[in-house]
């Protein structure tokens, strides 16, 4: 048996090290041990030290850190049990509950994972009908808002901090005063909800305050494709889009796989419609008229490039189309001022008029767009036979509610006694035009409920600290109207209460606690059978079963819908001059609402690829014309010039970036970012977009003008060489050519070097005959969006940390998991035009687990290596950081933590990261007495540390600086599989994971990815999902050539144009550079060899570059 | 090897598991479903406490804690480093006994480490599992008496009925 040394106290790194020098610092021994050793230079502690003093002094203090702890002792640690346990509880036994993150007006259906107690990671609900477990990037983040430690933390009065019991006492009083008046000078401005409770208890307020005032406000309103329908069916109806319906779709200026509610339901339909298993399947259609570059712009077949403004003039023109002579005189007044391509529509509106596709089609408007848009979409929807098909009509109440130019008017007229705020921040959000600080002002009292003392706190007499929906009770209406319940996880972290607590005790009900609301309205919803019973299973199941709405018939007349046009008028195309300005939701902070949410903010967008910041998006053309130059590179950073922008009499400034795509002549503001008053992580990163938006013009702005600076700015993009350069790293066709040949993607392959026997062979070809599954994925690029969630999902399971911009400018970012965004175009084109209209591809790039993986054989201390299932591991505690693995490895997908990023505190985050402790100067100050003076400066202070540890997955180790890292294929839950089925097996040998028993588990990615284009599983059993997938003929490998066999292949996109659009291709852009760069097309030089099965190809498809 | 810390409560293990005859999952009950094997919360002890010896001094403690909700400062020993993932229940429900890792614990007045925890010891038996693999009912049997041959001819006959690998692959412990 082998001896083991004396174990010594955990090597703590940083914070706890230093200061327990610190401490030693001040003993008599020290003093005497310095004076002696060092007579003059223990005076310079607190001068600028030299290098060679500094190391003297540290290796002195090393030396006695041994001697003063007296030898290497084991602590005295506790274990401290309950005194009582819970019942059904198991210590080290994760929990799962079924909850719903509320969203604008609908809710995301959840199974959240509580380890001991916390919630550490959310799931979409399965069993939800329809779902599939995806969910998009806003709910796989939402959980490090629970933790953040900037959030509300108190009751404060005036700005002081004050109790609770106090604070509900002012409720109680507010509600009194106002009982007597019948709530006149009473005034309410909340965010959107679907909450039945809410519902029920704003209707309690308006019976008991009938002359109370209650006006909703949502910066990015989603409510318009509701008040559309209502206005042109003559009742109350909301469209719910059946994707999966639909084999022809226009998108005009609808981001229906990004910016729009119930994305990740919208994207689940559209992918699926989009998955082929062979070449004979059908696949939709997708159209897109759009002026900047969407998530839905970038799957689109064919993309119309149209200024925002003038989508309206393009839909008056397809309606026209359609409708023939039916359509109205206004109608046609407004498709006369289309100045596009006239065939692009026609050709379009052809192919969804054939009979065949009578209630097959779905045309879509986007929020953005005004009414007349919407109005019109739902016509040629109900032309082509769309509605009761592919749009459901759900019945949606016509409520009476005020607008925040309202309620802004009332303050500034003096008629608001006590203002109402749940949730809502206009001192940020509303338009700039209504001053809405000074008018807050007006108001005598205001009581905010919020989830951060943000801009809109400034002044409030009562600030109540909001709880996280999975710190609270309540319920809510997922998109297609299912009730779902929303259920606390852990108890308020901070003492937040909920709004239904808040709006119950303004009301003066005698039920104020939300879990009695909630079940008060769950018993009047729900009324047949037993009530216990139900609550249990609608908590359990996490949705009530058959409680989504029935559509209901509603129509549109064209007549109407064309009167309603009389008012409408276009601007005139936009010029550099009279530059068009788009204000648009952002793919990662939404309004503003996740500024302060780290993983959001580092995320990059999945478009432009920027992180921390937003930009001031626009074609590159218009960029050249206002003379701007974007892009240089200095000392290898990324500078470019900030613009100024006037717009509605104000102005801003921000960064100028190029947006391949955009339509000319317009720029793009992402909302959301240059806060005055955030948390620490959201603070000061990017512009403030709605300091320059109107009440009237909330989405499209006209006539802005744009002015260089002449000043530039860093950005940190992970991305920013946006071609494949001929490679072929994705692999695409047209759906023609994939009939023709089922086995295009291999065409591609690059000539492979000669095999020659191998001096040493793989020992994983020895080894995985007695392994009981070989790990391996599919991902199906013709079902990925690009929406990002599974890279957020993977950074929630894998406790991977924020690096904060300055390091995200090194390239220094941490995520496994990232999206590679290609953008391709026609190689003929002249160079300043090939940006104009790009084909864009998507691919999530992660660990390929390569069976001969290049990483493994260069490790000198055999740190990352193979097990016999198939998986490249990365063992933490043997890797040194040489970095020669990320170096040899061709997919970049392996990450280097170069400094203790979990510990760095938000203010870290921005950087610089280079106090050279000896010689390095920071704001005036050496690095080194900056240490002396507080040791624990740059580390999270030990609460902030303790909450952060919190939302960390217990199953994963969390990674300290110095060591490389990179994707598992979640191996804690692959271990976590087999651990519960040998426990199963106990005294049997049945030990073996299969996916007919639906035991296999799913990877992080996998379970959120809202398209299911990732497929994870056993390849040695053949009956698998993933078995079959890669003998899919699209399944392919990155950089095959290299022989590295990845683990991990891709299935090869799959475009679906229409040959008679005027901007029809044959083959795919990218396969036009490939053909450039190999000088050889690969489909011609097939196209000898018989075509329909493919059989014929399989021989050309292994004889190696034929081309 | 060999520590051992003075309790708080001077409970023997060899009075209870071993005179008694308590089996180990009387007060361990999450053995056998989760990696963590639970320290018995006070109420437990109070099961039988509150009835036998109702007022001994040295159950102080333990008595306080049901009564309070304040835990019983057990001082830990056996503890593998945060980056090792153990998991109790796949080894007891698969014929890993007790015994192996904690010693006859049993016969211990106070509780020691009687195994040295080291990587290469746990690799020992992930080497050679049929030297320690009984049948799951004698898991908690610590004091089953088997010659090494007998042990040999059984164990390998287990190894082969319940599918044992020997893991021997760093991600079996590291994640």
């Amino acid at each position: 048996m082998k001896t083991i040394p004396p174990s010594c106290p955990e090597p703590e790194v940083g914070a706890k090290y230093w200061r327990s020098l610190d401490q030693l610092a001040d003993t008599p021994e020290f003093r005497q041990w310095v004076e002696r050793e060092f007579p003059s230079g223990a005076s310079e502690f607190n001068d600028p030290v030299s290098r060679r003093h500094f190391a003297k002094i540290m290796s002195a203090s090393f030396m006695l850190a041994g001697l003063g702890l007296a030898g290497c002792r084991k602590p005295e640690e506790h274990i401290l049990p309950f005194s009582k346990k819970p019942q059904g509880y198991v210590h080290g036994v994760p929990q799962f509950y079924a909850t719903a993150r509320p969203t604008r007006s609908s809710a995301v259906p959840l199974l959240v994972k509580s380890h001991d107690g916390r919630p550490i990671k959310v799931e979409g609900n399965p069993k939800i009908p329809g779902g599939n477990g995806g969910t998009d990037t806003y709910t796989q983040a939402s959980i490090l808002n629970l933790y953040d430690p900037d959030r509300a933390m108190r009751f404060a009065k005036g700005g002081a901090t004050a109790s609770r019991d106090e604070a509900f006492a002012y409720l109680s009083e507010t509600s009194a005063k106002f009982a007597a008046n019948g709530g006149a000078g009473l005034a309410f401005l909340v965010e959107r909800s679907s909450s039945p409770s809410r519902e029920r208890l704003q209707k309690a307020i308006a019976a008991k305050f009938p002359k109370a005032k209650w006006h909703v406000f949502e910066p990015v309103d989603l409510d318009i494709h509701r008040k559309a329908a209502t206005l042109a069916c003559g009742r109350g109806v909301r469209p719910d889009y059946r994707f999966e319906n639909a084999r022809r779709i226009v998108s005009l200026d609808c981001d229906f796989i990004g910016a729009e509610q119930e994305a990740y339901r919208y994207i689940r339909g559209f992918a699926n419609g989009r998955k082929l298993s062979s070449p004979n399947d059908e696949i939709n259609r997708l159209y897109v008229i759009e002026g900047l570059f969407s998530l839905t712009g970038t799957n689109a077949d064919h993309r119309l490039r149209v200024a925002p403004s003038h989508v309206v003039c393009a839909t008056a023109r397809l309606l026209q189309e359609i409708a023939g002579g039916d359509a109205g005189s206004h109608v046609q007044r407004l498709a006369a001022e289309f100045k596009g391509d006239a065939k692009w529509i026609v050709e379009c509106a052809k192919d969804r008029r054939s009979s065949e596709k009578q209630g097959k089609s779905l045309i879509l408007a986007g929020h953005q767009q005004p009414l007349e848009v919407h109005w019109m979409a739902l016509a040629i929807n109900q032309a082509l036979g769309n509605l009761g098909s592919t749009v459901a009509m759900l019945p949606a109440p016509i409520v009476k509610e005020g607008s925040i130019e309202d309620l802004a008017a009332s303050l500034n007229a003096g008629q608001v006694d006590t203002l109402v705020m749940l949730g809502v921040n206009p001192a940020y959000t509303a338009p700039v035009d209504l001053e809405w600080s000074k008018a807050q002002a007006k108001a005598k009292a205001v009581i905010r409920w919020a989830y951060y003392e943000d801009e809109s706190a400034a002044g409030v007499t009562w600030h109540l600290p909001a709880a996280h929906y999975l710190e609270s009770w309540g319920d809510a209406r997922s998109g297609d109207g299912t009730l779902v319940p929303v259920q606390p996880l852990i108890e308020p972290l901070f003492g937040g209460v909920t709004d239904l607590e808040v709006l119950a005790r303004l009301a003066g009900l005698d039920v104020t606690k939300p879990y009695e609301i909630v079940r008060e309205t769950f018993g009047g919803l729900i009324s047949n059978g037993n009530f216990e019973e139900n609550w249990k299973k609608f908590l359990h199941t996490g949705f009530w079963p058959g409680s989504a709405l029935k559509p209901v018939k509603a129509a549109v007349n064209l007549d109407q819908v064309n009167d309603k046009l009389a008012t409408a008028t276009v601007a005139p195309l936009p010029s550099t001059q009279q530059l068009e300005v788009i204000f648009h939701r952002d793919n990662k902070v939404d309004d503003g609402r996740y500024n302060n949410n780290g993983w959001l903010q580092e995320l990059p967008d999945p478009i432009t690829k920027m992180t921390w910041e937003n930009v001031i998006l626009m074609s590159p053309k218009t960029a050249k014309a206002l003379g701007l130059e974007i892009k240089n590179r200095e000392n290898n950073q990324l500078f470019v010039p900030v613009v100024k922008i006037q717009v509605n009499g104000k102005e801003i400034e921000g960064p100028a970036w190029t947006q391949p795509g955009q339509a000319d002549n317009t720029v793009a503001l992402a909302l959301g970012y240059g806060r005055n008053k955030t948390g620490r992580v959201g603070h000061g990163s990017g512009y403030d977009a709605y300091q320059v938006r109107v009440a009237a013009t909330p989405h499209i702005a006209t006539g802005a003008k744009l002015s260089d600076t002449k000043k530039t700015h860093g950005l940190a993009t992970t991305q920013d060489h946006w071609a494949m350069e001929g490679r072929p790293i994705v692999r695409e066709a047209n759906l023609k050519q994939y009939q023709e040949h089922p086995n295009f993607a291999r065409f591609m392959n690059l000539e492979e070097p000669p095999i020659v026997q191998s001096m040493y062979p793989n020992p994983l070809d020895a080894r995985k005959k007695d392994a009981l599954h070989q790990w391996g994925m599919v991902i199906d690029l013709n079902a990925c969006v690009g929406c990002s969630a599974c890279s957020i999902a993977c950074q929630s399971e894998n406790n991977i940390p924020i690096v904060g911009k300055e390091q995200v400018t090194r390239h220094r970012e941490m995520h496994w998991l990232r999206i590679d965004r290609y953008f391709t175009s026609d190689p003929k084109l002249p160079e300043d035009q090939k940006v104009d209209d790009p084909q864009v591809v998507m691919q999530p790039m992660l660990c390929q687990h390569c069976e001969a993986a290049p990483c493994e054989n260069v490790c000198p201390v055999n740190a990352t290596v193979h097990d016999e299932e198939g998986l490249n591991l990365m063992v933490y505690n043997r890797c040194v950081g040489t970095r020669y693995c990320s170096n040899n490895c061709p997919y970049k997908v392996r990450r280097f933590n170069f400094f203790d990023y979990n510990k760095r505190t938000p203010e870290q985050l921005k950087g610089p990261f280079y106090p050279n402790p000896v010689t390095g100067e920071v704001a005036g100050e050496w690095g080194v007495t900056q240490w002396l003076k507080d040791p624990a400066q740059g580390y999270r202070t030990g609460d902030e540390w303790d909450l952060l540890k919190m939302s960390k997955n217990p199953d994963v180790s969390v990674r300290m600086r110095g060591v490389m890292e990179k994707c598992t294929f979640c191996v804690q839950r692959l271990e976590q599989a087999k651990i519960s089925k040998k426990i199963k097996a106990g005294a049997s040998g049945d030990v073996r994971l299969k996916e007919s028993e639906g035991n296999i588990p799913q990877t992080a990615c996998q379970q959120a990815c809202p398209a299911g284009a990732i497929v994870f599983g056993d390849v040695s059993d053949p009956q698998s999902q993933v078995s079959q997938q890669k003998a899919n003929s699209r399944d392919y490998a990155v950089l095959e050539f290299l022989l590295t066999k990845p683990r991990l292949t891709y299935l090869a996109k799959v475009r679906n144009p229409n040959p008679e659009m005027p901007d029809y291709r044959e083959y795919p852009l990218s396969v036009e550079e490939y053909s450039k760069a190999a000088h050889a097309n690969p489909f011609e030089s097939h196209s000898g060899a018989p075509a329909a099965d493919g059989k014929g190809h399989e021989a050309h498809g292994s004889k190696k570059g034929a081309h | 090897m060999g520590y051992q810390p003075v309790q708080p409560v001077a409970f023997s293990h060899e009075i209870h598991a071993g005179q008694l005859g308590i089996d180990c999952r009387y007060c361990h009950d999450g053995v056998e479903k989760s990696w963590y094997s639970n320290v018995p919360a006070a109420s437990v002890c109070m099961n039988c406490h509150n009835q036998v010896l109702k007022e001994d001094p040295r159950l102080e403690l333990v008595r306080e804690s049901a009564a309070t909700d304040k835990p019983i400062p057990w001082v830990q020993i056996h503890k593998t480093p945060d980056y090792v993932y153990f998991n109790h229940a796949v080894h007891v429900n698969r014929g890993v006994s007790c015994v192996e890792c904690h010693g006859k614990v049993n016969h211990m007045e106070e509780v020691q480490q009687a195994k040295p925890f080291s990587m290469a010891w746990c690799l020992e038996c992930h080497r050679h599992p049929e030297q320690r693999v009984r049948h799951p009912d004698d898991v908690y049997n610590l004091d089953l008496q088997i010659s090494p041959d007998e042990q040999k001819k059984k164990g390998a006959k287990f190894v082969h009925d319940f599918n044992i690998q020997s893991l021997e692959n760093c991600s079996a412990c590291h994640r």
